[in-house]
């Protein structure tokens, strides 16, 4: 399974890369939502593991873009993200309009709890 | 919540994330060989001995706004200081692939001013600009200077962050009530920043916005001393 993987933080990305391909997927990292737009467009992603506190556009706006495009409505996400529960102000939208999956909280999650969520939300074709 | 609770928050904030890091990496080293688990170690080391900085910064600020420790004035070099910052910089920027890059001129006039205070606002500033311009998809470099002005010797640090003078003021003013106060700087609390702000208080100095050979940056414009320049 094909992972985008939008982390800004460089060793939490490397840390998360390590552990989502010893669960046997390819990962494509990038540190920003254009950057991921532009990976999206060169390969396909299965999932997409998206951290909401981006430079530049934040992560909601990057969901608003992504799914603005038809062959990406489906594609699956998981928002694994520094912004505790109680301050997410978009949780709603987040799951209802924009199609996210899965709100996991990185302090409270490990990348083994991370690489089980890519896992049950895989689509059909790859679970 | 005042100034000092903002602070508080965006610090604890920028905290979160290199106890996640350590957190993570002793995660993956469980499997990994003896080279990578040596190699996780120096990553380790590098952030934890920049957030023990960035705490002691901000333990140094509170303890000269509350008066408990005095400035020390010392007759001192921006260019040395800058050179010092740089040194200790270099570990965390290394982990982070970001360069470091000097531009201190030949010579410097002296200043009057607190060298732990000046060298803790710098460094901590300069935390807040590698993790930036580690984010950024763009060359990874953070320019550390020193020039003359008229109104000062502006020493600061210079990347492609592009931030404007609105950027800060936004930034001050919610610091503490968002978690992205400089949305265009970095996506973290950038408590470095504040921290920095609030060091160079002590001196009657303030960051501000400047630009310098086409990079963007924040300085603090310190003055120097002319009895010194006679010596």
């Amino acid at each position: 399974m094909h992972v985008l993987l939008i982390e800004p933080d460089k060793i939490q990305a490397m840390a998360a890369q390590q552990a989502l391909k010893g669960a046997g997927h390819t990962v494509s990292h990038v540190l920003s939502a254009q950057g991921a737009v532009h990976a999206a467009d060169e390969q396909m992603p299965d999932v997409v593991v998206l951290e909401l506190q981006l430079p530049r556009h934040n992560g909601v706006e990057f969901l608003y873009e992504f799914r603005s495009y038809e062959e990406w409505l489906q594609v699956p996400v998981v928002v694994y993200t520094m912004v505790p529960p109680h301050a997410l102000a978009h949780a709603a939208t987040l799951e209802h309009e924009l199609g996210v999956a899965r709100v996991l909280h990185k302090p409270t999650t490990s990348l083994a709890q991370l690489c089980a969520a890519v896992q049950v939300i895989a689509p059909a074709s790859h679970a | 919540m005042n100034d000092q609770e903002r602070l508080f928050l965006s610090l604890a904030e920028q905290l979160a994330s290199p106890f996640l890091q350590i957190s993570r990496l002793a995660e993956i080293s469980a499997d990994d060989d003896p080279e990578a688990v040596s190699q996780r170690w120096q990553i380790v080391r590098a952030i934890s001995e920049a957030s023990v900085q960035l705490v002691e910064s901000y333990a140094l600020s509170l303890r000269i706004h509350g008066k408990v420790t005095p400035l020390r004035l010392e007759p001192l070099t921006v260019s040395s200081l800058l050179y010092d910052t740089a040194e200790q910089l270099q570990p965390f920027a290394r982990q982070y692939g970001v360069e470091l890059a000097l531009d201190i001129g030949s010579r410097s006039t002296p200043i009057i001013a607190d060298r732990t205070v000046l060298q803790a606002a710098m460094t901590s500033l300069g935390q807040v600009f590698v993790l930036a311009q580690a984010e950024s998809d763009d060359t990874a470099a953070v320019h550390l200077s020193a020039h003359r002005s008229r109104y000062g010797i502006v020493a600061g640090l210079y990347g492609n962050a592009q931030l404007g003078a609105d950027g800060l003021r936004r930034a001050r003013a919610l610091q503490g009530k968002a978690r992205q106060p400089l949305q265009k700087l970095t996506s973290g609390p950038a408590a470095g920043v504040f921290v920095a702000d609030s060091l160079l208080q002590t001196l009657a100095a303030r960051l501000h916005v400047a630009r310098y050979h086409n990079m963007t940056g924040l300085a603090a414009t310190l003055q120097p001393s002319t009895q010194l320049q006679l010596v």
